[in-house]
């Protein structure tokens, strides 16, 4: 059976001649080819920022000055270089830089809790039974995870990486391990900081790393069966050292690894915080070539004392590396082939609770979206006066999960097979998010 | 939209034409259920990826497989204000301008205007679109013909399906069947019905589903040549695996490799056995010993060895112990506590399983209590029951029948009528930590309702008969004494199919928890003996263990012959397994004499006493732990990847395991063994073997002739660590 909703046998598609190509129909080739002259391309990267806990859009990018006491919260806003617009006045780099992205102030959906809504706006699909806030789900393949199996290696790298920890659902699902995260827990701000495992380990210089090399060569015995009727996992085993190798003497990805290339202003503008050096990476790997980088940032879960978290700490560090990665992507030219994303599982309470903080609000959140052809200095949608709901183009995840696919030239209404074989469709009824590819 | 191949087998049936077959007074009735379902689901319209996907396609929304007729009826004829059909003019129906692409159809022209099944769903709604006609007879099966063959290489063969009704009469419906081949490599299968056979020899089946009904056709390929019955009368038959192993070889054309070496067996043995390589001392005694039976002596010490519980109790925690992160970490705990306890003791395992599955208590006091608190609900238990104890996946049939197999809504919904007397109080799950204690105890009472139709489903296990539960009794208790029958044909064939894939690195029957017609075992008569001779020898899990080492089977080489060389499912030569996470990261302990910790472990514990698969562990995670985040948290990954590689290549943690001042290599280095003897010890303690003449001419090579010993201890060691010979069990 080689049916599937969109698509058809391969002799079909004979038969058929232009009238669909590859399962899409003529009108859908068309506004892919639209879509590629709009920054979207199988070259497009992707840096994912993930606010673990869920940020408030009131004290970021969705302010309510007019909203009464109890809901408008301690901060004022401040105008951002787009007349009209204002932000939280805690992030005023990114306001002086609103013109190189996108926020969009209308996403909305139903899953309350962190579990489910870590894996709703990962992956894209709502959890298919209830879950809890403790959960650690995959169900779904993650973002990530379908980029790598769609890309493969990227110039001998592998192709997801997750900096700081895995993202709660960040994991590969039924995709399989090979495309599961690689994880850098390591701090890079510190300064002993080096990527583990992906080269040569800094106690073995370099000559004996290359004796112990070659004697390896020249003791590992086990008979390998080259005939590939045999399936000889050695043989396997033999091509994955090859490309260890290749990564480890590659001078390129070296150079991805190491942020100590990077010239101390630069390192300097991103901040020399976990963040800020997590950015700093990710932009080096995706312009080594790596598709999709996420950066893990935890601890938004303000369910107390919310301003003083925010002001002292959390937005200025996010306000600064954010703004700097936009910017720095922006002047190196890499922004128009490498989407930043910004968002966590959803947004925070209009009511501010008795003890100073905000809780668990799916039925509004901000997310910034920048490059691939994403415009500057838009806003996309609105919530009502208090902030309360979504209430103007109001988007879904699936939508923003198929917006980021359709940007990296992926088929977001493909369908995958779990490993019971049951057809699943990649992203169900996404429709894109039109203002990001105007 | 169908191929032109198609069109021409319609042209050649029967077609389709009502019950009452063509009257005067015009077209003969139609019904929707006999005559436009099969329409639509020959057509893909209720395929899992189309509008029987959760909440349907655009608005419209079939059931999958069209199992419940009645919903689908529902939503063709009154759904959407009734607009999908127009009895006036019933080609301008939206069902059929849909369907024939004359408007916008995202799912393409699956019917040509004018076609048969055109014609047959135009006329049903000119008939006022009945669901049914009175009296008309209901399907009770189907059949596929041919039912068995056996096939050369490359060869066509179409299947025929018959559709059989209950008043005895058959309709030819193979135009409307899904047919689907489980391995393409052995034969191939047309979306009508074609199969052509491919070029290896065995045994395969092509599945046909009509409607919610499914069929197979065995497909059996003898090998171009059989060898002669002299060439397997030399083998050595050790038990009863060996006979029938080289029998079934004899039809497949194919013998077995030859035995392999004793530093083969030894390391092979160890490591499934208990999960930890021999000792220097023991690998050199065993090596030494001339002894004819010391190969079975071996195996009697390593099942008495204290190890065995630990790496055995893992298999059975990763189908078993839940996620930390939903259950808590006390229950988890527990239960992994309660599993370890009950392999130290090695308890038979019908009792094990008894003790499981009629737990009641404190989550934050009884282990098994765990599985009571993850498996919530009846249904839950139903499909995790079925598929752990018994091999059968039920998990399709909670929503619809299973695609590829016998099981329907039925069989889910009356095995879960086993579970439906459980109570539980407390504050439920979704425990970032420990979460709240949670009582679970039975307490009669309980109902299962069919979902779609409603009835009180009475408790039956799949594949058997209603059984009766006494008055006040724990329904529980009734399915376990039915599943530990001696009798039960389910139970003992999928733990022992299990057993044997941990040491062929596949089961019998594989995966080794999907037992199905359409999902053939590879030696039948084999299982069974298996299954047999473990209940007749007390559920004993050491017994069938026993038996699998000491045949001459397991004993072969990795190395292929010429008949065997394409053979990666029947077990002719030796499978090479990468080792697991834990055994994997032990044994680079045991060669460095350096050890890892773990979080709430003592210090010096081995990985194998991890208790969850959340404790932090590059390592671990590297060379995969089954992902208790996961759906199913028992699939564990154990194909190589570059991340492995790049982990044993570059690791600062195995740089600096070799380089500690007492590591093994160190202390070996400053001891007072002479060079070639210290070789001979780390490929004892690696490869557990001694090295050849000339690997100890190529290691010595690097040792200084005088002086520190201590860098080219640690790359010798470093190189077998990196090496196939020890990633491996071969």
């Amino acid at each position: 059976m080689n049916r599937n909703c969109n698509g058809v046998g391969r002799r079909d598609f004979l038969q058929a001649g232009l009238a669909t190509l590859g399962g899409l129909s003529l009108t859908e080739m068309l506004r892919f080819r639209a879509e590629a002259a709009t920054g979207t391309a199988t070259d497009t990267r992707c840096i994912f920022i993930w606010l673990d806990g869920g940020p408030s859009h009131y004290e970021t990018f969705d302010p309510k000055l007019d909203a009464p006491d109890g809901i408008r919260g301690d901060f004022k806003t401040i105008p951002t270089c787009v007349p009209g617009v204002r932000f939280s006045e805690h992030v005023p780099k990114l306001a002086k830089n609103f013109d190189k992205f996108t926020v969009i102030r209308s996403i909305a959906h139903n899953q309350n809790n962190h579990g489910a809504g870590n894996h709703y706006l990962t992956t894209g699909r709502p959890t298919p039974v209830p879950v809890g806030c403790g959960a650690f789900v995959t169900f779904h393949p993650s973002l990530g995870s379908v980029v790598a199996s769609e890309r493969g290696l990227s110039n001998g790298m592998p192709s997801y990486f997750n900096l700081g920890s895995m993202t709660r659902s960040g994991g590969p699902s039924f995709l399989g391990a090979s495309h599961a995260p690689f994880v850098i827990s390591d701090n890079p701000s510190q300064p002993s900081f080096r990527v583990r495992d992906v080269s040569i380990p800094k106690s073995l210089d370099p000559e004996r790393a290359g004796s112990r090399r070659r004697l390896r060569e020249e003791l590992d015995r086990l008979t390998r069966i080259q005939e590939s009727v045999a399936e000889d996992p050695a043989v396997a085993l033999d091509s994955f050292y090859e490309q260890a190798h290749r990564l480890v003497y590659s001078t390129e990805a070296q150079a991805a690894f190491d942020l100590s290339k990077e010239p101390d202003p630069v390192r300097d503008a991103y901040g020399r915080t976990d963040l800020g050096q997590r950015l700093l990476l990710a932009r080096r790997l995706t312009e080594a070539g790596v598709p999709f980088v996420s950066v893990h940032y935890g601890g938004w879960d303000h369910h107390g004392e919310i301003f003083p978290k925010l002001k002292n700490d959390f937005l200025p560090k996010t306000d600064q590396a954010v703004s700097a990665l936009i910017n720095d992507l922006h002047q190196r030219g890499s922004l128009k082939n490498t989407l930043v994303v910004l968002l966590g599982e959803f947004g925070r309470t209009p009511k501010i609770n008795p003890g100073g903080g905000r809780d668990h609000w799916s039925f509004a959140m901000s997310v910034l979206m920048a490059g691939a052809g994403i415009p500057g200095g838009q806003i996309v949608g609105a919530t009502d006066v208090k902030g309360y709901y979504a209430n103007e183009n109001v988007y879904r995840p699936e939508d923003f999960a198929a917006s980021i696919y359709t940007k990296m030239g992926i088929d977001h209404a493909q369908i995958l097979h779990d490993t019971a074989n049951r057809p699943i469709q990649l992203i169900d009824r996404g429709q894109l998010i039109k203002e990001l590819f105007a | 939209m169908r191929s032109s191949a198609w069109r021409v087998s319609v042209l050649l049936c029967l077609p389709l034409c009502g019950w009452a077959g063509e009257t005067a007074s015009g077209p003969a009735p139609l019904s929707f259920r006999n005559d436009i379902l099969p329409i639509l689901s020959g057509n893909g319209c209720n395929a899992g990826s189309c509008h029987a996907k959760q909440g349907g396609q655009n608005g419209f929304q079939l059931t999958i497989f069209g199992f419940d007729p009645a919903a689908d009826y529902r939503e063709i004829t009154r759904n959407a204000r009734g607009r999908r059909i127009f009895p006036a003019a019933p080609e301008q129906s939206l069902l059929l301008l849909k369907a024939t692409k004359q408007i916008d159809h995202e799912g393409g022209e699956r019917i040509k205007p004018g076609s048969h099944d055109f014609k047959v769903l135009s006329d049903w709604i000119r008939l006022g679109a009945p669901l049914e006609i009175p009296g008309e007879p209901t399907l009770q099966s189907i059949s596929a013909k041919p039912e068995r063959g056996s096939y050369r290489k490359g060869q066509r063969q179409p299947i025929e399906v018959t559709a059989h009704f209950s008043d005895g009469s058959k309709r030819v419906v193979t135009e409307y069947c899904e047919f689907q081949s489980p391995l393409q490599s052995f034969v191939k299968v047309s979306e009508e019905g074609l199969m052509q056979v491919g070029n290896t020899p065995g045994d395969g089946v092509i599945i046909v589903r009509y409607l919610d009904r499914v069929a197979v056709s065995r497909v059996a390929v003898p090998p171009d040549r059989t060898l002669p019955k002299s060439a397997y009368a030399s083998l050595p038959v050790r038990n009863e695996i060996d006979r029938l192993s080289w029998k079934r070889f004899g039809e497949l054309g194919i013998l077995p490799s030859k035995p392999c070496s004793d530093a083969e067996f030894l390391r092979r043995a160890s490591l499934d056995a208990t999960g930890h390589l021999p000792t220097p001392e023991r690998a050199r005694a065993f090596l030494l010993d001339p002894a004819k039976d010391k190969r079975e002596r071996l195996i009697d010490e390593l099942l008495a060895d204290p190890n065995w519980a630990d790496h055995w109790a893992t298999k059975w925690r990763d189908i078993t112990v839940g996620n930390t992160q939903r259950i808590g970490v006390k229950p988890v705990y527990l239960l992994d506590h309660w599993i370890r306890r009950k392999f130290r003791d090695n308890t038979p395992y019908d009792q094990f399983v008894r003790e499981l599955l009629t737990a009641q208590g404190n989550s934050h006091r009884d282990g098994p209590v765990a599985l009571w608190r993850d498996q919530r609900d009846p249904e839950m238990m139903s499909a995790y029951v079925s598929r752990i104890f018994l091999g059968v996946r039920l998990d399709c049939a909670k929503c619809h029948h299973h695609p590829s197999e016998k099981w329907g809504q039925d069989d889910y919904y009356q095995m879960a009528a086993f579970f439906n007397c459980m109570k539980s109080k407390g504050q439920g799950i979704s425990a970032p930590i420990s979460g709240e204690p949670e009582d679970w105890w039975f307490e009669p009472g309980g109902k299962t309702l069919h979902p779609v139709t409603g009835v009180l489903m009475k408790p039956k296990p799949p594949g058997g008969t209603e059984l009766a539960i006494p008055e006040g009794a724990d329904p529980r208790t009734v399915l376990v004494d039915w599943i530990t029958r001696a009798d039960n044909p389910y139970f003992s064939r999928a733990v022992v199919n299990r057993v044997w894939g941990e040491f062929f690195g596949r089961g019998i029957v594989h995966p080794v928890d999907d037992f199905r017609d359409s999902n053939p075992s590879v030696n039948d008569e084999l299982l069974t003996w298996l299954g047999q001779d473990f209940v007749q020898h007390g559920f004993d899990l050491k017994h069938v263990m026993r038996r699998i080492l000491n045949s001459a089977l397991y004993q072969t080489s990795s190395l292929p012959n010429e008949t065997n060389l394409a053979d990666n499912t029947n077990f002719s030569r030796s499978p090479r397994r990468r080792l697991t996470a834990e055994v994997m990261l032990d044994a680079v302990c045991d060669v460095t004499g350096v050890r890892d910790s773990f979080d709430g472990l003592p210090l010096e514990s081995r990985a194998v006493r991890t208790w969850n698969n959340k404790l932090p562990s590059v390592f671990l995670d590297t060379f995969g732990r089954p992902d208790s985040s996961a759906d199913c948290p028992c699939e564990r990954m154990l194909s190589p990847t570059m991340t492995q590689a790049l982990h044993l290549l570059n690791s600062e943690a195995l740089v600096s395991k070799l380089a500690q001042s007492d590591s093994l290599p160190g202390k070996l280095a400053a001891g007072p063994m002479p060079t070639p003897a210290l070789i001979e010890e780390i490929y004892l303690r690696t490869f557990s073997r001694f090295p050849t003449p000339e690997e100890q001419s190529i290691a010595a090579k690097i040792f200084p002739a005088s002086g520190d010993r201590r860098k080219a201890t640690e790359d010798l060691t470093w190189a077998l660590l990196n090496s196939a010979e020890f990633v491996f069990n071969h």
